[in-house]
C-alpha cells in the first residue's frame, strides 16, 4: 500500500470552534418553540388515558364543548389514519381510536382560550370504556394472548417484530470452544430527559396552508406524517424547526401531540400552542427499550473469538416506533469492533401496555454492548489474559467485511486501545488497587449514519444543502438538518467557510423551514456530520469553483492556477497576486446575479441481500475504548466514578470542542443509565414520571473525563470525519461495570446498578465465601 | 402543570397571621419558602383556597445565636459562619438538603414541617386519579400497606434529626399564646400519619432554640440517597455526644427519612451514659437501632436495604463522633 502521507491541515476544521449560536443561547436570546407567540393563539391540552388497556365504547363531549372559552374538542375519530416513523409499521395514532393502549395514551385534545379553561374542559369529557386485559410482561406477550394490543402482532401474540439470523456454524463453534461465557443482562427502560419539553405551535391560515413549528429532530418525518394523517399535501404544509433544547432520539419520531396540535389548528382556524408537562414527556417516552438479553460468547484457548449466540427480549410499549430497527440492532451491532465469524441472533420486540419505547442515543447498541463487554471481561479473566490483550487479538481489520456483510472501511480501534491503555496507566495501576477500588475497560462500536434511509423514496439523497450568496457577501445556508444542541449548524458554517476560505461570520445557517430548506433526514443515527458534511462540502466546492473562475478572469490566469486564500483568491503565476473575496463574488454575479449552489449526499450501495441485510449498514463506523476508575463502598454498595479515559475514533474531529462535548455528555448519560435512571413500573403503571424520582446523574457525580481523539481520516467522511454523537455512550457503561467488578468482585447483570443491588451482590459474594483482593 | 389560583396574604405580624387564619374557615396554609408546598399544590395535594405567607414577619427571620427564626432561609443559615461554627452537625445536614437553588428559598421551619412523602402521594392529579386516591389525599385507602386507618408516608426533612440530637426546642405561637416544647414533641408519632404534628389550629412555628449544652457536643449527620444532590433522604442519621476522657455522655441518635416521624433512640442510648463506646458496643448499638425501625416501601430504595443501612450509617456516625477519642 502506498503511504497516504501526512493528513492535510485545515484553517478552521480540526480546531475548537465555538458554537455560532452560542452567544444567543447563553444570553437567552435564542428562539425556541415556546418563545414564539402568535396573535389569537389558543392553548392546546391533551387528555390522557387513565386505563392501561381499554376499548372506548363512547365518549360524551357535550359538557366540555359548552364551557365558555373552549374552542375545540377532538377525539380520535376525526383523524384516525395511523402513522409511525418507519413506513412499514404505522400503528400510532394522534388521538386514540377505539382503544386506549397505555396509561398516558392520548384520548382527547382540547383547544381553549387559556390553560385553566382547557383543563376544565378535559375534566368534563366523559368516556364509557370496557377494560381489557392488561399486558405488561413481554415474557407472556411472546405467546398468543387474549386481547393482543395490536392486530398486527405475530400469530395473535404481542410480538411486534421477530428477527432470526444465523451466519457460519455457531453450534459447531461452541462445541469446539475452549472457553465460553454467558451474560444474561436485564435493563430497565430509560428515557431521554431532554431539557426542553415537547412543544408545538400550529397555525392554519386562510390561504389554505398549515404551519407547524415544533421541537423536532427530524422536520421531514414530521412533515410527512402531518400530510398523511391530516390528508393535506405536503406542499400545503410548512414545518419550521427553531432552536431545540436536546433530543437524544426523543424528538425523532413524528409524535402524536404534534399531529393533535395541528388538528386543533385546523379545527379552530387559530394558532394553537401545545406545551407538554414533564409528566407528559415521560408518557410520550419513545426512549430506550427495557430489555433482557442473553449473550453467549465462544473463544479458543488463546482468546480468539469464535462465535456469538445472542437472544434479546425487547419491551416495546404500546407502539412500534423505531422498534423494527431496534430489534435488528440489538443483534447486528455485535458485529464490531471485533471480528467474529459465527453469529446467531434471535430477537423479539413485544408490545406492552406501557409508554412506547423508541430510539435513544446509541439506539439498539447500548444494552447489547454492555453484555458483550462484560462478557469479554469475564472471558479474559477465565483465560487469564489482560482484557486489553483480548481486545487487541480480536480487533476488526480496516477495509474488511464482517460475516453478515457489513463493510468496514476505516477503523482506529487499535489506536484507541493503545492510547487509553497508556493514558490510564492501566498496567501499572490495575495490580495496585485495593479492595473497593477498581479499574475497568469497555469498548464501543457504532454506526456513522444509517445507510438505509427511512424514506418512501429511498433513492433521493439523504442530505441536500443549498447555498446562496448575494452582493453583501453573506452566505446563506439552507438544509433541513436539525441542530438540536449538538452543533451541526456550527459545523455546517465551518465547512462552507473552510472550502470558500472566508471568515465564519460570513456564513449564516438558516432556520429549518420546509418551504426553503432542502431535505436532510435530520438528527438521528449519528448521520449529520457524515452526510450533511459531505453535502455541504459539495455545495461549497461548487460555489468555490464559480468564484475561482471569476477570480481567474480578474487575475488573468487559468482557474487551475487559482488558490483559495483567506478571504481572497490567489495565484502565484506569473507573480504573487490576489483578488479579495468580494471582488471575485461581484465579478461572478455579473451575468446571473446572486449565486446559488447545491450539494447532496447519498451513501453508497452496501450490505448483503438476505432479509434485514441493510440493518446496521453504514458508510462508516465509530470505535471506542474507555477505561474507568471507580470506588465502591463495600458496605453500602454506593459507587463513585472517579475518572473516565475516553479514547474515541471519530475519524478526524472537525470541531474538537463539539466532539469533546458529545463525549462528556455521552458519558454523563451512560452513567445515568448505569447508576440510577430507570422507568420504574408496577404492572402497566409508570411509578416515577418526574425528574425527582427518575435519577439522572447530577453534576456532583460526574467524574473527570480525559478525551483522547486518535482517529485517522475516514476515506469517505467529510474531511475524514465520522460520527461522535452516539458511539461515545456505549463504552461508558461496561467500562464502569468492569471497574466495579475489579473493586469488589461483583458482576452487575441488572441495570441500573443501584446501591441496594450492589450491596446485595457483595453480600452474596461473601455468603458464597468468594474472597476478593484478600477480603472475604 | 399549572398552579390553581389561590388567595395570598402577606401579614407583617404573627398576630395578623393568626387573625387571617381564623377568618378563613374554608382553610388556609401558612406559606414559608414554598419549595415543598407549591409543588404539592401543583399536584393538587390537599389544596386550600388561601395561603398566608410568613415572609414579611420580621420576628420570624431573626437570627440571634442560639435562637433561629423559622423563616431563616437555609442558604443564609449555611453561610452563617457563626452558626456553622457552633453547630457543625446541623451545618452538615443543611448542606445535604436539596440543591443550592432550593436552599435559597427553603426555610428552617419549612424543613421541620415538611410534608411527608410517598411515591403514591407525590404524584400528579392525573396519576393519583388513575390509580385511585390514597388516604393522605382525597382517598380512603393506603396503597403501601393496604388498610384504611394509617398513612405510612415518610418524614423527609434533614434538619429535624440533626437538631434533635442537640436537644433543640421549638417555639410555637398560637392564637391562644406561645409555648416552647422539645423539637421531637412537635411530631405525633402515635397518630394516624396524616396528622403528623401536635401543632394546634393556626399555630405558627416561630423559632428554633438550641440549648447551651448543644455547643459542647460533637455531632454529625449523614444521609443515604441515590444522588448526592436533589434527593430527599432515604435515611438520615444524626448522632451527637459529649466526649469526656474518651467516654460519651449525652449520647443521642436520631433518624429521619425512615418512618412517618423523625425519631430519637433514648431508650437505647440512655443506658450507655458514660460507658466506653468501643467498637463492639458501637456495632451492638447500631444493630439495636436497626432492629427498632420499620421502613416501608414508599421511597426509591427498597425498605430492607434502607433498614440494613441504618446499622451501617449509625455505626459509622458513632465512630465519627466518639470513635476517635474512645477507649481503645
Amino acid at each position: 500500500m502506498v503511504s497516504p502521507g501526512p493528513p492535510p491541515a485545515y484553517r478552521l476544521l480540526g480546531g475548537r470552534i465555538p458554537y455560532v449560536d452560542g452567544p444567543l443561547k447563553v444570553t437567552g436570546r435564542a428562539e425556541y418553540t415556546d418563545d414564539l407567540r402568535r396573535p389569537g393563539m389558543l392553548v392546546g391540552r391533551l387528555l390522557r388515558s387513565p386505563w392501561a388497556h381499554a376499548r372506548i365504547r363512547s365518549v360524551d363531549l357535550r359538557a366540555a364543548r359548552e364551557i365558555p372559552g373552549v374552542v375545540a374538542v377532538l377525539t380520535g375519530d376525526k383523524y384516525p389514519t395511523p402513522f409511525g416513523v418507519l413506513p412499514i409499521t404505522h400503528d400510532e395514532t394522534a388521538i386514540a381510536v377505539e382503544r386506549a393502549r397505555y396509561i398516558g395514551d392520548i384520548v382527547a385534545a382540547v383547544a381553549a382560550v387559556d390553560e385553566a379553561t382547557a383543563e376544565r374542559a378535559l375534566a368534563a369529557i366523559r368516556f364509557d370504556v370496557e377494560p381489557l386485559r392488561e399486558h405488561s410482561d413481554p415474557r407472556v406477550g411472546v405467546d398468543p394472548v387474549t386481547d393482543p394490543i395490536h392486530a398486527r402482532g405475530l400469530r395473535g401474540s404481542n410480538v411486534q417484530k421477530e428477527v432470526l439470523q444465523n451466519f457460519g456454524d455457531v453450534d459447531g463453534a461452541f462445541a469446539h470452544a475452549a472457553h465460553t461465557v454467558r451474560v444474561q443482562g436485564r435493563f430497565s427502560g430509560v428515557t431521554h430527559a431532554f431539557t426542553e419539553p415537547l412543544v408545538t405551535i400550529a397555525e392554519a391560515t386562510p390561504d389554505g396552508r398549515l404551519t407547524v413549528t415544533s421541537a423536532t429532530q427530524v422536520p421531514h418525518y414530521l412533515h410527512r406524517a402531518l400530510s398523511e394523517v391530516l390528508g393535506i399535501p405536503m406542499h400545503r404544509i410548512r414545518v419550521v424547526k427553531p432552536e431545540v433544547g436536546g433530543g437524544f432520539g426523543g424528538k425523532s419520531d413524528p409524535l402524536p401531540h404534534e399531529i393533535a396540535c395541528a388538528a386543533l389548528a385546523l379545527e379552530t382556524g387559530r394558532p394553537v400552542r401545545m406545551l407538554l408537562d414533564r409528566e407528559d414527556v415521560f408518557y410520550t417516552n419513545h426512549g430506550r427499550h427495557p430489555t433482557e438479553n442473553d449473550v453467549r460468547i465462544a473463544a479458543d484457548r488463546d482468546g480468539q473469538l469464535l462465535a456469538y449466540d445472542i437472544r434479546a427480549l425487547i419491551e416495546g410499549g404500546a407502539w412500534s416506533s423505531f422498534g423494527t430497527v431496534t430489534t435488528y440492532y440489538n443483534g447486528v451491532l455485535a458485529m464490531g469492533p471485533y471480528r467474529v465469524d459465527n453469529f446467531r441472533y434471535h430477537g423479539r420486540r413485544v408490545y406492552t401496555n406501557r409508554p412506547p419505547s423508541g430510539a435513544m442515543r446509541a439506539h439498539g447498541g447500548t444494552n447489547l454492548r454492555y453484555s458483550i463487554e462484560v462478557g469479554l471481561d469475564e472471558l479474559a479473566e477465565r483465560i487469564g489474559i489482560d482484557p486489553f490483550d483480548l481486545r487487541v487479538r480480536n480487533a476488526l481489520a480496516p477495509n474488511s467485511t464482517t460475516v453478515n456483510q457489513f463493510r468496514i472501511t476505516s477503523t482506529s480501534f487499535l489506536r484507541c486501545l493503545e492510547a487509553v491503555r497508556r493514558a490510564s496507566e492501566w498496567d501499572a495501576v490495575r495490580p495496585r488497587l485495593p479492595y473497593g477500588e477498581g479499574i475497568g475497560l469497555g469498548c464501543g462500536f457504532y454506526i456513522s449514519g444509517s445507510n438505509s434511509p427511512i424514506h418512501f423514496a429511498p433513492d433521493i439523497p439523504q442530505s441536500t444543502v443549498h447555498l446562496k450568496v448575494d452582493m453583501d457577501g453573506g452566505i446563506a445556508v439552507h438544509s433541513m438538518q436539525a441542530d438540536i444542541g449538538q452543533g451541526s449548524n456550527t459545523l455546517l458554517a465551518a465547512i462552507v467557510a473552510e472550502v470558500l476560505g472566508v471568515d465564519l461570520e460570513r456564513v449564516h445557517v438558516q432556520r429549518v423551514d420546509s418551504d426553503v430548506s432542502p431535505i436532510d433526514l435530520g438528527s438521528y443515527s449519528s448521520r449529520v456530520t457524515f452526510m450533511m458534511g459531505n453535502a455541504a462540502r459539495q455545495a461549497a466546492e461548487r460555489l468555490r469553483d464559480t468564484l475561482v473562475r471569476a477570480a481567474a478572469e480578474l487575475l488573468a490566469c487559468s482557474p487551475g492556477e487559482v488558490r483559495v486564500g483567506h478571504e481572497r483568491f490567489e495565484t502565484s503565476s506569473p507573480s504573487e497576486r490576489s483578488v479579495p473575496f468580494l471582488d471575485a463574488l461581484h465579478a461572478a454575479m455579473r451575468t446571473e446575479g446572486a449565486l446559488t449552489a447545491s450539494g447532496a449526499y447519498r451513501s453508497p450501495k452496501m450490505g448483503g441481500s438476505y432479509k434485514g441485510a441493510r440493518a446496521g449498514t453504514a458508510p462508516a463506523y465509530s470505535f471506542a475504548a474507555y477505561v474507568a476508575r471507580a470506588g465502591v463502598d463495600p458496605e453500602t454498595g454506593e459507587v463513585s466514578v472517579r475518572k473516565v479515559w475516553a479514547a474515541f475514533d471519530c475519524g478526524r474531529p472537525l470541531n474538537r470542542l463539539a466532539v469533546e462535548g458529545q463525549i462528556e455528555g455521552s458519558i454523563h448519560m451512560g452513567l445515568g443509565q448505569l447508576l440510577g435512571e430507570s422507568m420504574n413500573y408496577r404492572g402497566a403503571r409508570l411509578m416515577n414520571p418526574a425528574l425527582l424520582d427518575y435519577k439522572i446523574l447530577t453534576p456532583a457525580q460526574m467524574p473527570e473525563v480525559e478525551v483522547l481523539l486518535v482517529g485517522e481520516d475516514d476515506p469517505e467522511g467529510p474531511f475524514g470525519a465520522k460520527e461522535a454523537g452516539e458511539g461515545p455512550l456505549v463504552a461508558t457503561l461496561p467500562a464502569v461495570a468492569n471497574a466495579i467488578y475489579d473493586a469488589v468482585g461483583v458482576r452487575c447483570y441488572e441495570l441500573p446498578v443501584t446501591p441496594d443491588r450492589l450491596e446485595r451482590g457483595i453480600a452474596r459474594r461473601r455468603t458464597e465465601h468468594r474472597s476478593w483482593k484478600g477480603v472475604g | 402543570m399549572h398552579l390553581d389560583p389561590f388567595e395570598l396574604h402577606r401579614p407583617t405580624t404573627v398576630e395578623e397571621a393568626h387573625r387571617l387564619y381564623a377568618e378563613r374557615p374554608a382553610g388556609a396554609d401558612y406559606l414559608a419558602g414554598g419549595t415543598d408546598l407549591l409543588p404539592n399544590y401543583k399536584m393538587h395535594l390537599n389544596l386550600r383556597p388561601t395561603l398566608i405567607s410568613l415572609d414579611r414577619i420580621p420576628e420570624l427571620a431573626r437570627r440571634d445565636g442560639a435562637r433561629v427564626g423559622a423563616m431563616v432561609r437555609l442558604g443564609d443559615l449555611e453561610r452563617d459562619a457563626d452558626f456553622v461554627g457552633r453547630y457543625p452537625g446541623v451545618a452538615r445536614a443543611l448542606r445535604e438538603i436539596a440543591t443550592p437553588l432550593v436552599r435559597a428559598s427553603a426555610t428552617l421551619g419549612g424543613n421541620l414541617l415538611l410534608e411527608t412523602r410517598c411515591f403514591f402521594f407525590n404524584q400528579s392529579e392525573f396519576w393519583r386519579a388513575s390509580l385511585g386516591y390514597c388516604l393522605k389525599a382525597d382517598g380512603d385507602r393506603c396503597h403501601v400497606v393496604p388498610q384504611k386507618e394509617r398513612c405510612y408516608a415518610t418524614f423527609s426533612g434533614d434538619l429535624a434529626p440533626a437538631l434533635a440530637v442537640l436537644d433543640a426546642e421549638v417555639e410555637l405561637a398560637g392564637p391562644g399564646g406561645r409555648r416552647t416544647i422539645p423539637l421531637l414533641d412537635l411530631y405525633d408519632r402515635a397518630g394516624d400519619g396524616i396528622r403528623r404534628t401536635h401543632l394546634r389550629p393556626g399555630e405558627i412555628l416561630t423559632s428554633v432554640l438550641l440549648p447551651p449544652a448543644a455547643r459542647e457536643r460533637s455531632a454529625t449527620y449523614s444521609k443515604l440517597r441515590v444522588r448526592p444532590s436533589f434527593d430527599f433522604p432515604e435515611l438520615g442519621v444524626a448522632v451527637a455526644a459529649r466526649i469526656v476522657d474518651g467516654r460519651a455522655t449525652e449520647l443521642r441518635i436520631a433518624l429521619g427519612g425512615i418512618e412517618t416521624c423523625p425519631r430519637r433512640f433514648d431508650e437505647l442510648t440512655t443506658p450507655l451514659e458514660g460507658a466506653p463506646l468501643d467498637g463492639p458496643r458501637r456495632r451492638e448499638l447500631a444493630a439495636a437501632v436497626q432492629a427498632a425501625v420499620r421502613p416501608v416501601h414508599n421511597t426509591f430504595l427498597p425498605p430492607d436495604y434502607r433498614r440494613r443501612m441504618v446499622g451501617v450509617y449509625v455505626r459509622r456516625a458513632l465512630t465519627e463522633v466518639v470513635g476517635a477519642t474512645a477507649v481503645p
